[in-house]
């Protein structure tokens, strides 16, 4: 299994509380599974302070634009290696 | 009187050497062919301006325009229009701003005032339903821009300059509440006629046609916008500072002026960290739904935060990681009165000439401790801040560096790097007013922000940025704000990024560009009505006229070329569409030479597809997009356009 950096970006990052997680994972489809659970464990503490919080949907491949290593990856089988380093963005706009 | 509901049917013209008003003109005609606000504007400048005539000579016109959305209770409609010679581009200028005034205008009774002449002493104008005061602004003249609102009558709206719109800063703006009409130095026009401000009231309302059906109606626009993922979701929660990490990613965040498109410390920058550790609450302008202003906190005062822009300009662009800086440096220029972007855009030009040895002038790459003494020198045309005063561009004529000036027409460009986005490059050297990603067509939100359309390619790209240019020419001159304009897109295309539904039409978006041609060329085709594009319904329920898609692409086309025969009038040269070699000639990534912006591949598709020679409208295409003007004077002044261009 490949040690990978997970970077969350957007709103992806301010709905989930996550900014950056390391991932033992051997293909990009499979971070998904270790992501949400770190998101749900931030949201569990984050929602005992405040009962008032949604809980953010679960990240699924097919939700965020993924850059591996800076460089656009649209390919859920993309086999990962050490170091790599995957950003998982929500599309942005206006300016 | 107009017949057209949704208008309010006059149109004040303000002597300010004579000190006295009358009515001007405007008819349903005129309503029809303009829509309003930016177009209505370009339209009035069109008729006025002579071969020669200067930012600011006396006869130059300041033109004040709403439209007939603003005040109807249709969402995100509070936008108004200020449009002028600019002495930054001597061209036409147009500036949008979300603040009350244009409300208020229309409360007063009018849907645009017109300023001429020029007063002899600071002035202050005030407008009612029933007059037109002159008062003299001799207490407020040298006082930055919130003492000088506080100072005004509490009961008004109003246009304010700062200390760098009264010095003739090329690029000072004017500000309604805490927005800005920023870019093209309209602020020093108004400096020039001695105007330091605008106070208006009223209680009128425009009347509206079929109002039962647009609270209806609107009740479904705002619940598009507020579903959408651009403008329900990324725009809210991080306003435009939330591009900050997508323009790193896809490497086009404009680091080192221009020099590259990725920041190593761009998190410090980001929206994500201006949301987590800076933001006190959102802001918005007047009947917004989207909110995407931010409000923050400097030296203990509550304050607009940053846009993407300054954020980028001010951040990546000048090499500083300091976010904090950041937020006190946008709120100085707010309160001198100057274009963030124009600012920010002319210190990084001078940074690197610095560098190279070509003006010694102490800015320094990634030095911060005499920036905000610099933006006060530049307030009061002091020392250096003189020159800086002056913009990129002037600049560049007197110590050189014109690959490296990042400006087009004059005007500094806002924070995207086009290497990597050569749509939005097309578009930064054809905007009319200049270096302007919203008059550009802003196809960035295609080429890998919002969707993940080929950024490197130029298939299509053409034809993809007229059809925006025109269509946001159109929604801006209906009052709307341009962004709502984002929620054009499915939501699925934003919000499914690797469904292979969004990925094949993304892949296929380039070659529909003969199709979208078909319809930039005859405009009027398209005679429908299209929910994600709901200004043409919205504008058949408030002004009851028969108004489609069709309908915004015929005026945005009307507006566009209008707009671009009166620079030519102005003396804007065929060829003039440029932008500096760095970003034409220099790949951003040594190893891709498709890493640059194909300017002339563009253009020519561009200019086939526009109907424009050399940049010029042929005149077929002037009487295509009815735009009115004699074939005599049409051939003298696009000869004089040729003669050395
Ligand atoms: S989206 Fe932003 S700029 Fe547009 S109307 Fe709302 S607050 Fe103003």
């Amino acid at each position: 299994m490949a040690k990978v950096t997970v970077k969350l970006f957007g709103v992806l990052r301010v709905d989930t509380g996550l900014a950056t997680s390391e991932v033992s994972a051997n293909k990009l489809g499979d971070i998904f599974k270790f992501v949400n659970e770190e998101i749900t464990e931030i949201y569990e503490e984050r929602h005992r302070d405040d009962p008032e919080l949604e809980r953010p949907d679960a990240i699924s491949f097919s939700d965020a634009i993924v850059y591996i290593n800076g460089k656009r990856c649209p390919r859920k089988g993309r086999k990962l290696s050490d170091g790599d380093e995957i950003w998982l963005m929500s599309p942005a706009s206006g300016g | 009187m107009a017949e057209l509901k949704g208008y309010m049917g006059k149109v004040l013209l303000i002597d300010l050497t004579e000190q006295n008003h009358r009515l001007f003109p405007w008819t349903d005609k005129d309503r029809k062919r303009t829509i309003g606000g930016k177009i209505m504007a370009g339209d009035i400048l069109f008729q006025h301006v002579r071969p020669g005539m200067k930012a600011f000579d006396e006869d130059n016109w300041i033109v004040v325009t709403t439209g007939p959305l603003t005040g109807s209770g249709c969402p995100n409609t509070s936008r108004f229009n200020i449009s002028t010679i600019s002495p930054l581009t001597n061209i036409v200028t147009s500036s949008n701003c979300g603040g009350d005034f244009g409300l208020s205008l229309k409360r007063a009774g009018y849907d645009a005032v017109i300023f001429t002449g020029k007063a002899k002493e600071p002035t202050t104008v005030e407008i009612t339903a029933d007059d037109v005061k002159f008062k003299s602004a001799e207490d407020i003249w040298g006082l930055k821009i919130t003492e000088s609102q506080e100072k005004l009558p509490k009961d008004t709206d109003k246009l304010v300059i700062g200390p760098a719109g009264e010095n003739r800063v090329l690029y000072s703006c004017v500000f309604s509440g805490e927005r800005t009409s920023g870019r093209g130095g309209v602020g020093a026009v108004f400096g020039d006629k001695m105007l330091k401000a605008v106070t208006v009231k009223g209680v009128q309302t425009a009347p509206v046609a079929k109002p039962e059906k647009l609270k209806k109606f609107n009740r479904k626009w705002v619940k598009t916008l507020m579903t959408h993922p651009l403008t329900g979701r990324q725009l809210p929660k991080m306003g435009t500072a939330g591009l900050v990490s997508a323009m790193q990613a896809h490497g086009i965040l404009a680091t080192r002026n221009f020099s590259a498109g990725r920041y190593e410390d761009f998190e410090m920058v980001s929206g994500e960290e201006l949301t987590a550790n800076h933001l006190l609450s959102n802001s918005a302008c007047t009947t917004c739904v989207i909110r995407c202003g931010r409000a923050v906190k400097v030296d203990g005062k509550t304050v607009k935060g940053p846009e993407l822009e300054i954020l980028g300009l001010l951040g990546p662009n000048i090499l500083n990681n300091d976010i904090e800086q950041i937020l006190k440096w946008n709120y100085e220029l707010d309160e001198w009165g100057m274009d963030t972007i124009s600012a920010a855009g002319t210190i990084a030009f001078a940074m690197e000439l610095n560098e190279k040895g070509m003006w010694d002038c102490g800015l320094e790459f990634g030095k911060t401790d005499n920036i905000s003494e610099t933006f006060e020198k530049i307030a009061h045309r002091e020392g250096i801040g003189d020159e800086l005063a002056n913009g990129s561009k002037r600049m560049s004529d007197k110590f050189g560096g014109k690959e490296f000036a990042i400006q087009a027409k004059g005007m500094e460009l806002a924070a995207y790097e086009p290497r990597r986005a050569v749509g939005m490059g097309l578009g930064y050297a054809t905007a009319n007013r200049g270096g302007c990603h919203l008059n550009a067509g802003y196809m960035v939100v295609l080429e890998g922000l919002g969707l993940d359309v080929d950024s490197l390619t130029p298939h299509g790209k053409a034809a993809i940025t007229i059809m925006f240019q025109n269509l946001m020419e159109a929604i801006s001159a209906c009052g709307s704000c341009m962004f709502t304009s984002y929620a054009v897109f499915p939501g699925f295309l934003v919000e499914k990024p690797n469904w292979l539904l969004t990925r094949a039409i993304l892949t296929a978006f380039p070659y529909v560009g003969p199709a979208v041609n078909i319809l930039n060329k005859f405009t009027r085709l398209a005679q429908i009505n299209i929910p994600l594009i709901p200004h043409s319904k919205a504008l058949n329920l408030v002004c009851d006229f028969h108004a489609t898609l069709g309908t915004l692409l015929t005026v945005g086309s009307h507006g566009y070329n209008m707009e671009r025969m009166a620079n030519v009038i102005l003396g804007q040269k065929a060829g003039a569409d440029k932008l500096p070699k760095r970003l034409t000639e220099v790949p951003q990534d040594p190893n891709d030479p498709r890493t640059k912006v194909p300017l002339e591949r563009l253009k020519k598709d561009y200019y086939r597809a526009r109907g424009w020679k050399d940049g010029i409208p042929t005149y077929k295409t002037l009487k295509r997009f009815n735009v009115d003007m004699s074939k005599d004077y049409y051939d003298r002044v696009v000869r004089e356009a040729r003669a050395d261009g």
